[in-house]
């Protein structure tokens, strides 16, 4: 049990060597052995879910299960002290839910790529390093470690889009890796600031030699160093800094005069310079989210991308950002998260809003969804900006489901696509009378995406709204109006749904003429059925049973939100009168 | 008479008391004039002994190096050079870029089948190599514009290697030209300097203090003909446009030398230069100076990214590359009040490895399939997997992204950077920062076409292409130092900070 994390994140890699050393000819091979890779890494979520203690404190700095610590790379820079990066990964109620999502998705993706024809073994092998990427980001509580899975996620998603993709791969591709990689410089700039500002109480007083090597820390020691360093009495070379997240969410760690330091006091365009590294470390996650006005890059990956890709990249790649604000952009800048508040909301409602008018215009089915997603995503940030229990719980709940139902989105959006090489809205009518069965996952798709009562994703748009609509009183951060707008998104979201359900699937059955020769219209098959039922039954079961989840995100969220708040509101006023002096 | 003979005497002892602390180069130099010797027999036999003779020579400077033991405290060598750690482990980067040259050069089929002159470039090689680290030793202007002289010569000729080819003849006449012009300035600017100082030991804080006296304008201007002369080997903005040509028309092993070697003794150089920075009350009176090796770096960084977005072939575009690698590196030696030293070192050990990797690719592609434009690598990923894969993680650590030794290289420059913005605050820091980082989502865009048409475009053609071994394995040799230095870097860190401590 003591490596579990370590083998949820190197099972898929694992895979991946095995997948490398297989001769070409034995593609069959290959596939099974990505199958059980995702599968054992399934299990082995399930095992850390259920494992998992819910009731446990936990605020983001400390309340990790599940915690394995090893130094990996520590070096010396002469007067500046040590620099240590640890391989430190855990779990608590924010990364959990992802955590199981990733591992079900995985499982998912890997049944629908079964078909895949071209070049087999670099398909599967991008794949597992793709979910290995994906599950350390979620892992890692080390900045530098998170970094290395959130760059290297990108990789192999060109490759994937790139060569197995639709007739415009190829910029689609190099659009996904250049928007996602400019998002993820902004946040380097930041990771550079904060591991050269923020120190680890503990190894420090290890340097110092208070503390043997190995000794684990008393609280009443780290409040110590953290005194003598606000003091100023700790030699700078006896420093050890950090890239620790949790470390980095404490105040007390930060050197005193560094820039990222609350009482810096140092400006950027009149800004307090810790607000530039908020908006820095926001807008290279906003990219991820993604949120309007950096989305355009998503809809070209959906279209481009193949079915199992656009599943991977909707359901848990899309969720690294939202996750990486609650992480680390909301933590980290607790005050510069309450002073944007209107900001981050309105972005999001901005999403909701603009995203269900897009893809209200759209004729192609995947572009449809694509949209959606936007605008699903834009209820994670309103959610979070809230920083209410309600709406941060209903933010993670928005990622959970929005992973599962996308999924389900993507996947029957693949099996039209695979039978008439074609998923424009206007070229079909009537389906329903032809595939019924299939209709029948549809219309729960798409009833589940626009949050009919007892799916996943109506407990996450109310729990949202919940948070929003109370807001103003709780924690007085977001104007009403936001909430209000934020309501005409689900009626825009039913909006699209029933009518591409009317086009497509209801009345006479027609299918343009041109399709008709290369079409095999007929009803899905095992293989279908053993994706999306799975998923049927998750969004349901998360629909009726919230608590499953909810018990488990509680006490973090509840951490999270008391952190955030109290150091929000004294940094605020501490940022604010340095400004003032 | 006395008086001068006694003066002789002190000069001679000094040289030979010196000498113990110059073992590197003098073994260059045993090993350079028996190359020129050898190569006047006829013998078959021995002409083909000469690669391997230079190889052995730079093996032994290399081995030297290694030991350490030579490097001395002080200047030595009437007060010209100065053999310390910093010297040593940059003459450790200029053999290992000399041995990378020759292995490239054995696997060139040009330059095996070349009629007359084969022994000559391997000589060549060597004095190069030699010329390098002199300059990393000088801490005079003098000895500094002769060693940079040393390495011209060679480069000019070395550009030539293949005379009976239109567009070397066309580089090496640029080169040529540029060249002489620079060195030209960069003596202008000396002169001034020894008519304001009555010295040419730049590298002490003395020889500064004597110019506060001087107007500031007069030493600004000196010092920016002199920095004509040293942008220029490192080909820095705006002295870099002999670049591109020199890229196109050199043979692959002397442009993969030229992108290292003269760079990073260029680099050494200006770091020497502008060490009496460190010193608050020069660096306060001279900030003009600053200004403008960071508006220099700023220029280079920006000129070399957007340029080599437009590039068609992958000669130019590494020239643009490499353009754009001299500017990040001028940016590290701004960051004063950090111990960026050790971080430069650390870059241009990894800019070592994934040029000489990327190169050696380059010069198989050319070669063997016939790729001239980038267009030409289409579909040829898939017909070469392992080499395609390899030069990926070249083009991945250029490009500056994990998991690679190029994105720990820059890591630690930023934090430099970002380190000494802390401490001073000048807006010029912050915004070289924030440029180099964004600047890499430009690197991207041209670094990632190669990839682009290796793997994402069809080719029709169905036959596939063959490596041979030795150059399968000096891929993966090149390719191997870029994954440790990204997982375990401190263990160069921690070596770089041994050998620089030793002396300094």
């Amino acid at each position: 049990m003591d490596y579990i994390l370590s083998s949820l994140i190197f099972l898929p890699l694992l895979a991946a060597l095995v997948v490398l050393l297989l001769p070409l000819r034995f593609q069959k091979t290959m596939k099974v052995v990505a199958l059980s890779g995702t599968l054992l890494q399934l299990v082995v979520a399930v095992l850390v879910y259920l494992g998992f203690d819910g009731n446990a404190q936990a605020n983001g700095q400390t309340g990790y299960q599940f915690v394995e610590k090893l130094n990996w790379i520590g070096f010396s820079l002469g007067s500046l002290g040590r620099f240590q990066i640890e391989y430190f990964v855990g779990v608590d109620g924010v990364s959990i839910s992802m955590v199981l999502l990733t591992g079900i998705v995985g499982v998912i993706g890997i049944i629908s790529s079964w078909n895949i024809t071209k070049n087999v073994k670099g398909y599967f092998l991008l794949y597992l390093l793709l979910m290995t990427s994906v599950m350390g980001c979620f892992l890692a509580l080390d900045f530098f470690l998170f970094y290395l899975f959130f760059e290297f996620m990108l990789l192999p998603m060109y490759f994937l889009i790139g060569i197995w993709g639709g007739p415009k791969r190829e910029y689609a591709a190099i659009k996904f890796f250049i928007y996602t990689l400019v998002g993820s410089l902004f946040i380097l700039i930041v990771m550079i600031g904060l591991y050269t500002s923020v120190i680890d109480p503990e190894a420090t007083a290890q340097q110092m030699g208070m503390l043997g090597q190995g000794v684990p820390a008393s609280f009443d020691l780290i409040r110590q160093m953290q005194q003598m360093l606000q003091q100023g009495v700790i030699n700078s070379s006896d420093m050890v800094r950090t890239f620790s997240i949790p470390a980095m969410m404490e105040p007390a760690n930060f050197i005193p005069g560094s820039l990222l330091h609350v009482l810096s006091g140092v400006t950027l365009f009149d800004y307090p310079i810790r607000f530039a590294a908020f908006l820095l470390v926001f807008a290279g996650f906003l990219i991820k989210v993604p949120s309007v006005p950096v989305h355009t890059w998503l809809p070209d990956a959906h279209v481009e991308a193949p079915t199992p890709i656009s599943v991977l990249l909707a359901a848990i790649l899309l969720k690294v950002g939202g996750y990486g604000l609650i992480r680390i952009a909301y933590p980290i800048f607790p005050d510069a998260g309450a002073y944007f508040a209107t900001l981050v909301g309105g972005l999001g409602v901005l999403s909701i809003i603009y995203g269900a008018l897009c893809a209200l215009a759209m004729n192609d089915l995947k572009k449809l969804i694509a949209y959606s997603s936007v605008s699903h995503m834009g209820f994670v940030l309103l959610g979070l900006a809230s920083l209410t229990n309600e709406g941060v719980n209903g933010a993670i709940y928005m990622m959970f489901s929005h992973g599962l139902i996308s999924a389900m989105l993507f996947l029957v959006v693949g099996v039209i696509y695979d039978r008439a090489h074609d998923r424009t809205i206007l070229n079909f009518r009537g389906l329903a009378k032809r595939m019924p069965a299939y209709t029948a996952f549809v219309v729960i798709a798409f009833f589940a995406s626009l949050g009919l009562p007892g799916f996943s994703g109506f407990i996450a748009e109310l729990l949202v709204l919940l948070g929003s609509f109370s807001a103003p009183e709780a924690t007085g951060l977001l104007p009403r109006w936001l909430a209000i707008v934020a309501v005409f998104g689900i009626l825009l979201a039913a909006a699209y749904y029933l009518w591409a359900l009317q086009r497509m699937f209801f009345g006479k059955y027609w299918i343009f003429p041109e399709l008709r020769k290369k079409a095999a219209i007929s009803d899905l098959n095992f293989r279908e059925y053993l994706m999306l039922v799975p998923l049927a039954i998750l969004a349901l079961l998360f629909g009726i049973f919230p608590h499953l989840l909810l018990d488990k995100i509680g006490m973090a969220v509840a951490g999270f939100t008391e952190l955030v708040l109290r150091n929000g509101q004294e940094q605020l006023n501490m940022v604010l009168s340095t400004l003032i002096n | 008479m006395e008086e001068q003979a006694a003066q002789l005497t002190q000069a001679i002892d000094s040289i030979l008391a010196g000498a113990g602390s110059l073992l590197p180069e003098l073994l260059l130099a045993i090993f350079f004039l028996l190359l020129v010797t050898l190569d006047l027999f006829k013998s078959k036999a021995i002409k083909r002994l000469l690669p391997w003779l230079a190889a052995t020579g730079l093996f032994a400077t290399l081995a030297i190096q290694l030991l350490g033991g030579y490097t001395s405290e002080g200047v030595q060598f009437l007060n010209l050079l100065r053999s310390d750690g910093l010297a040593r482990y940059s003459g450790l980067l200029f053999s290992a870029a000399g041995i990378f040259t020759i292995l490239l050069s054995l696997q060139n089929k040009r330059l095996e089948k070349l009629k007359e002159g084969r022994g000559e470039y391997y000589a060549l090689i060597l004095m190069l190599v030699l010329g390098l680290n002199l300059m990393a030793k000088s801490v005079n202007l003098l000895m500094v514009f002769i060693a940079i002289e040393v390495v011209s010569i060679a480069s000019y000729i070395l550009t030539l290697t293949l005379k009976e080819e239109k567009r070397a003849v066309e580089a090496g006449l640029k080169y040529v030209l540029y060249g002489t012009l620079s060195a030209g300035v960069m003596l202008y600017g000396m002169s001034f300097f020894y008519g304001l100082t009555g010295s040419l030991d730049y590298t002490l804080v003395s020889f500064w203090r004597s110019l506060l006296d001087a107007s500031p304008l007069m030493v600004t201007v000196a010092a920016i003909l002199i920095f004509a002369g040293f942008l220029f080997k490192i080909s820095a903005a705006p002295f870099h446009f002999w670049t591109p040509d020199v890229y196109q028309g050199a043979p692959m092993p002397v442009v993969a030398l030229f992108s290292t070697g003269p760079k990073m003794a260029g680099i050494i150089v200006i770091m020497r230069f502008v060490a009496a920075f460190a010193d608050a009350s020069i660096s306060g009176a001279f900030s003009d100076i600053l200004l403008f090796l960071g508006v220099a770096a700023l220029a280079t960084l920006v000129v070399g990214n957007f340029t080599a977005l437009w590039q068609r072939t992958p000669r130019r575009l590494m020239a643009f590359s490499s353009v754009s690698h001299a500017g990040f590196l001028l940016m590290a030696l701004l960051a004063f009040g950090s111990e960026y030293m050790t971080s430069v070192l650390f870059y241009m050990t990894v800019l070592l490895f994934m040029n000489f990797g990327l190169f050696l690719y380059l010069q198989v592609a050319e070669e063997k399939w016939g790729v001239q434009t980038l267009e030409d690598f289409k579909g040829l990923g898939p017909k070469a997997p392992y080499a395609g894969i390899v030069v990926l993680l070249y083009l991945l650590s250029l490009t500056g992204l994990p998991p690679l030794g190029g994105f720990m290289g820059k890591l630690l420059v930023f934090s430099n950077v970002w380190e000494a913005y802390s401490l001073t605050g000048q807006t010029m820091l912050l915004v070289l920062l924030v440029t180099g980082i964004l600047l890499t989502g430009v690197a991207l865009f041209y670094y990632i076409k190669i990839p682009y048409y290796l793997f994402l475009k069809r080719n029709q053609s169905a036959e596939n292409l063959v490596i041979s071994l030795s150059n399968k394995l000096l891929l993966g040799f090149f390719a191997l130092p870029l994954l440790v230095l990204f997982f375990k870097p401190d263990l160069l860190l921690h070596w770089i900070e041994r050998i620089l401590a030793q002396t300094l």
